[in-house]
């Protein structure tokens, strides 16, 4: 095999990025949701543009298919957002399609066809009964072997979790952290399904319990509440309801420029400068349980290209849609050894006022995990926390000019990372 | 005039994971790398080669990491929860993804020795009997 370093033909930089909020949302299409994502990615780009300057569209996407019954998606968008006849491709590579999409419009740009493209990222996932949402996003493992075997994706993160601590010791308490540090961080983004810690959620159950009448549970803290198995039932031992990312409708959308032209849409641009994509096989096929090869080999690419370590990077937005897959990421991209981000989430390192804030944004646990569209959340996120305007969760006392995302599709199957930054 | 015999036959719920009438699982061996994979595959993971044979596989393993089912999810071999799923590592190396059966899901453990199954799981409309395999706890085995 030829092992050559990659590199992009030419620079490309984010001028606009923008989400619609992450929750449930009915009687609002897919398409609609783009549209809310689109008209505050537009208000974002600081000198403004002329939306007909877009060259092509990318829109990530699992399955609208299945969801909302329909095919076909990416001109259809393109048409609710007036691009038509601009080209428009949908990619599907389950959960990581947008941060796909992402990586197939910078090629675009980096080829020297487009000067300008738009990435969106959309799923409309709660017009299904839950059971049929499961059997949806299910249809993303192995349906000839993975299916029959009982295997649901809470089951096969389980059954990565179950490694990870027969390997390293972890306990289900660095779980149950990881829970509790996202939903702090959720609770101060206005665009979170679940925009409260999980404090806020015990005082509202209690409150719910004394105005019916109920007895009014007596948790002591928030490991009390999470150990309830009343509060927080087992879905797939050693996975439990709060460290499930939940079933969410949401949108984003990300303007991406040439660099040579993207000072004349701001002066402050995010520039992309390390890109990486691998595939895995299926779980069962894989030397090690406790790790995912696709993040690490996506992450060396990345680290390659851009020149940069992973000590370098001063913050990321990692795909967390159960707690284990936070450990997980953070650990194949080094930022950790292997089996030791457990201790690093116990001592805060991860927290939003730790040395490496991961997921400040609530990650996909908190801010929601509508899953076409959650790689190009992430990216919202970092645009947001690089230009200083992420508000009350602003990273504080660092100067942010290196950020990094990490996108996983299923169960590793794909992963994408990107490395962005602020000169 | 004659009447056509008709019969129970037994069928699998998927082709191609296993042989009935063995009662064995079919996986694939490298002939150049002598790697062995459940299930079935074309090209070696090992070392890429291209032509690799059919073999049955071993009916005993041990468990390699596992978790329990507190859901059933619609097309699953389980109707009911919780149950057991675990990853089965064969003597041959293999490792299959199975349902845990005939087990007290309390008990399960990495190391846990198990068998192999092969069982009825429904009839389809030509009343033809629908199996699928499972593992299960061997009696006095390791745990
Ligand atoms: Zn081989």
């Amino acid at each position: 095999m030829i092992k050559k370093a990659r590199k992009l033909g030419r620079g490309v930089a984010i001028v606009g990025a923008g989400m619609s909020k992450f929750g449930t949302f009915r009687g609002m299409s897919g398409r609609d949701l783009v549209v809310e994502a689109f008209k505050e990615m537009r208000a974002s780009v600081d000198k403004g543009f002329d939306p007909n300057d877009i060259e092509a569209l990318y829109v990530g996407n699992l399955s609208s298919d299945l969801f909302e019954g329909q095919a076909h998606t990416a001109p259809i968008i393109a048409d609710w957002l007036g691009m038509i006849p601009k080209p428009a491709t949908r990619i599907e590579d389950a959960c990581a399609s947008s941060g796909v999409a992402l990586r197939e419009g910078i090629i675009a740009i980096a080829s020297g066809l487009y000067d300008i493209v738009l990435v969106a990222g959309v799923e409309k996932m709660t017009d299904l009964p839950t059971e049929r949402v499961t059997d949806t996003l299910a249809a993303a493992a192995d349906a000839i072997y993975e299916l029959p075997a009982g295997f649901t994706f809470p089951g096969l993160y389980a059954a990565i979790a179950t490694a990870h601590m027969k390997k390293y010791g972890t306990k289900i308490e660095h779980f149950m952290k990881v829970a509790i540090k996202n939903h702090d961080n959720g609770a101060l983004n206005p665009k979170a399904q679940f925009n409260s810690s999980i404090r806020d959620i015990m005082a509202s159950r209690m409150k719910k319990a004394e105005e019916r009448g109920q007895p009014v549970p007596a948790w002591r803290d928030e490991m009390d509440f999470l150990n309830d198995p009343q509060a927080n039932p087992i879905i797939a031992w050693p996975m439990r309801l709060f460290d499930c990312s939940p079933i969410t409708d949401g949108a984003a959308c990300i303007l991406l420029a040439a660099e040579e032209i993207a000072k004349n849409f701001t002066d402050n641009p995010i520039y992309i400068i390390g890109a990486g994509q691998a595939s895995d096989v299926a779980l069962h096929q894989r030397e090690d349980l406790t790790s995912i090869t696709a993040a690490k080999v996506a992450a060396q690419q990345a680290y390659e290209m851009a020149g940069v370590k992973p000590q370098d990077i001063q913050i990321a937005e990692v795909h967390d849609c159960f707690t284990i897959a936070e450990i997980v990421a953070t650990e194949d991209l080094g930022f950790f050894n292997p089996g030791e981000a457990p201790k690093a989430v116990e001592d805060g390192i991860m927290a939003r006022d730790g040395a490496k804030p991961i997921n400040t944004s609530g990650g996909l646990k908190s801010k929601g995990h509508p899953v076409g569209a959650s790689g190009a959340g992430q990216v919202v996120e970092i645009w947001s926390q690089m230009r200083g305007e992420a508000g009350a969760r602003q990273v504080r006392g660092k100067d942010i000019t290196l950020a990094l995302t990490h996108n996983v599709g299923a169960t590793g199957g794909t992963c994408v990372v990107h490395i962005y930054e602020r000169r | 005039m004659t009447i056509e015999k008709t019969e129970k036959k037994r069928i699998p719920l998927k082709e191609g994971l296993f042989d009935i009438e063995k009662g064995r699982l079919t996986g694939s061996k490298c002939p150049q790398c002598g790697q062995y994979f459940f299930p079935k595959r074309h090209v070696c993971l090992n070392c890429f080669h291209r032509d690799l044979e059919d073999v049955d596989l071993s009916t005993r393993g041990k468990i390699d990491t596992y978790t329990i089912s507190r859901m059933v999810l619609p097309g699953s071999v389980m109707k009911e929860a919780p149950y057991g799923i675990a990853l089965v590592l064969l003597p041959e190396g293999a490792i299959v993804q199975t349902v845990l059966t005939d087990c007290d899901v309390e008990s399960i453990s990495i190391g846990m020795e198990v068998e192999l199954v092969i069982r009825k799981v429904e009839e389809d409309e030509e009343g033809n009997e629908v199996m699928a395999y499972f593992f299960r706890p061997v009696k006095g085995g390791s745990s």
